[in-house]
């Protein structure tokens, strides 16, 4: 039964990719028909769809995520924020963030980078006054994320409500803010953020074309863009445990552990619609951005892409 | 065809990038053409529309910078230049990059265009270092050659100039362990070194060397020898304006003068730089380590 399920789904997907498809069928709207996993929707459709994916989803997400991914999620989101190196001082904003876990991430990076310059600026200091000292110490105790601030920003409202309360949990007030928006229309003006993620979310926006502008639209001039996302594995062998993993194993866990099947379905096929890496890389050039490159993680099932606003 | 689906504004916010203030008689719809040129070959690309030739100046009138397009290459070397007065305080690191790009208005994001250790801006420091050594000595021979001024002795000529090239790190003297212990690293060793053997090169070849024979090599390799020992030993000087580095320089190159004309020299010359650099880079790495720490 689930054999037959696998093919049926593998002869979907060669149908529905034929060699050199223009871009149109996979993020421009080039009519109303669109692609919701291995479905074919209207626009308007894909994004009910899709909403009521992660709102199902919502409180079993970072639970799901763990045991999708045995937990190597976590590496891939550190390695983002390792790439992205932000210094105290950055403003970011964490697209299609939801619980969170990339601002959390910064927000720890961030404090730990400015400890180190805070020693680093005592060890300098060696013969300050009393009054000196005073004053240093006064000036940096309020200062602990040296002025970063992170907005994370998503389009369900419930991803954002188990956020809210995973950083209340954890312990995270100062430098967080959780804003409601959608990818495609940022409620942000222009040139304000210094570094615009989105990791895991620009497979579920609609015009991914028209989430790259806004990008682009938002950050300042020197800002940075990274993407965090399932991308295509080109080596043979691994695609074939991949697809073996991904069709047999994570739908069942879906079901097991959140009690939904289909959303986790929808998962794997999205990945499989999505735009390969390259492909990914001409889009974010053609946003406008500069020095675009990715970087594959684990052989290609994941890549980050990264582009800034020169 | 790419661009039939994004709006004509897309075009000319990707043709209006990279330039701080527009000209007015820059051409202002840039077709899709020249955007695709722009992001297809970012590396080593010359700026494409540029009237004024190819070193458009980068401060104009009253303050307000008048460029055309200039290409990633040149504004990061702008970034990497203005980064260099933020070392003292910050080292060789992302963190005087980042405060360097936001000198220029750009996001302190802009960083992340080059790597964490400070590589980049290292390497960009010495080629500037060695340019200016080029220009200052090409300076002086046109003087000789006008006749205003005496040609200088070998030895003396050798000692001026590897103490101007060296007095150009004097601003970045505290941290400059770090840079050299950046500079050993493997991935950066092809670039550092061709760097050092090129000034050397230079040098020599404003001191008037025309050899063609053994000497050639023997010539740099000793050169490279005292440069390397001299600049170990301005990081541990403390005297007054570094007095006791040019001493040791002076009685370097005496000795390389005099070691002059025997066949054996060759041999131990040889050897001589070959212990001079593996004792360089063992004092290097541990005053690396020891900069870290």
């Amino acid at each position: 039964m689930a054999a037959a399920r696998l093919c049926r789904c593998r002869c979907r997907a060669l149908l529905s990719r034929p060699p050199g498809a223009p871009r149109a069928l996979r993020g421009l709207a080039a009519g109303p028909e669109m692609h919701f996993g291995f479905q074919t929707v209207t626009e308007a459709e894909r994004r009910e769809k899709i909403y009521q994916v992660f709102e199902s989803v919502a409180k079993k997400y970072d639970v799901m995520n763990d045991s999708m991914t045995l937990g190597i999620h976590r590496l891939w989101k550190d390695i983002l924020i390792h790439k992205m190196n932000p210094c105290p001082g950055t403003l970011l904003l964490d697209v299609a963030g939801g619980t969170g876990d990339i601002a959390f991430r910064f927000i720890n990076y961030v404090r730990s980078v400015r400890e180190r310059q805070l020693q680093r600026k005592l060890k300098h200091h060696q013969n300050l006054s009393w009054q000196e000292i005073f004053e240093s110490y006064q000036e940096d105790k309020f200062n602990s994320l040296g002025d970063s601030q992170v907005v994370v920003c998503d389009i369900n409202r419930e991803m954002l409500k188990v956020g809210k309360q995973k950083a209340q949990h954890l312990g995270y007030s100062e430098g967080l803010s959780w804003v409601l928006g959608n990818a495609e229309e940022l409620p942000f003006d222009d040139d304000k953020f210094d570094v615009y993620t989105i990791a895991f979310g620009i497979r579920n926006v609609t015009r991914i074309d028209l989430a790259l502008q806004e990008a682009y639209r938002v950050l300042k001039p020197g800002g940075r863009f990274l993407c965090l996302e399932f991308s295509h594995v080109s080596n043979p062998l691994l695609s074939r445990l991949y697809d073996l993993y991904s069709f047999q194993v994570i739908p069942v866990l879906g079901e097991v552990i959140a009690g939904d099947w289909k959303s986790y379905q929808y998962l794997v096929e999205s990945i499989r619609r999505f735009p390969p890496q390259e492909e990914l890389k001409e889009m974010i050039e053609d946003a406008g951005f500069f020095k675009v490159n990715y970087e594959n993680l684990n052989f290609g099932i994941v890549a980050i892409h990264s582009g800034f606003k020169l | 065809v790419r661009c039939q689906h994004c709006p004509p504004l897309g075009a000319l916010q990707t043709s209006a990038v990279l330039r701080r203030v527009s000209n007015e008689h820059k051409k202002e719809p840039l077709t899709s053409s020249s955007q695709q040129q722009f992001s297809s070959h970012p590396a080593g690309h010359q700026p494409e529309q540029d009237p004024q030739g190819p070193h458009p100046s980068y401060t104009g009138q009253g303050g307000q910078e008048s460029e055309d397009y200039e290409s990633e290459e040149q504004l990061q070397h702008r970034i990497l230049t203005a980064a260099l007065e933020f070392v003292p305080e910050h080292g060789w690191t992302a963190e005087a990059i980042a405060e360097g790009a936001k000198t220029l208005g750009l996001s302190v994001a802009a960083a992340g265009m080059f790597h964490s250790d400070g590589s980049e801006l290292i390497l960009h420091f010495v080629s500037e270092c060695n340019t200016k050594l080029s220009e200052l000595l090409a300076q002086e021979q046109k003087l000789v050659q006008l006749g205003e001024a005496e040609k200088k002795p070998t030895d003396e000529f050798l000692r001026d100039a590897v103490e101007a090239r060296l007095r150009m790190l004097i601003p970045y003297i505290e941290k400059w362990p770090q840079a050299l212990s950046v500079l050993l690293l493997p991935r950066n060793i092809p670039s550092s070194l061709n760097l050092l053997t090129s000034m050397i090169d230079d040098i020599w070849h404003y001191a008037g060397d025309q050899s063609t024979d053994f000497n050639w090599y023997t010539r740099r390799a000793v050169l490279t020898g005292i440069y390397n020992t001299t600049e170990l030993v301005m990081l541990q000087d403390s005297s007054p304006d570094f007095e006791d580095t040019w001493r040791f320089l002076e009685n370097r190159v005496a000795d390389a003068m005099n070691m002059s004309n025997t066949a054996s020299q060759v041999q131990s010359t040889g050897e001589a730089v070959v212990q001079g650099l593996m004792g360089a880079a063992v004092t290097v790495s541990n005053a690396g380590i020891s900069e870290q720490n």
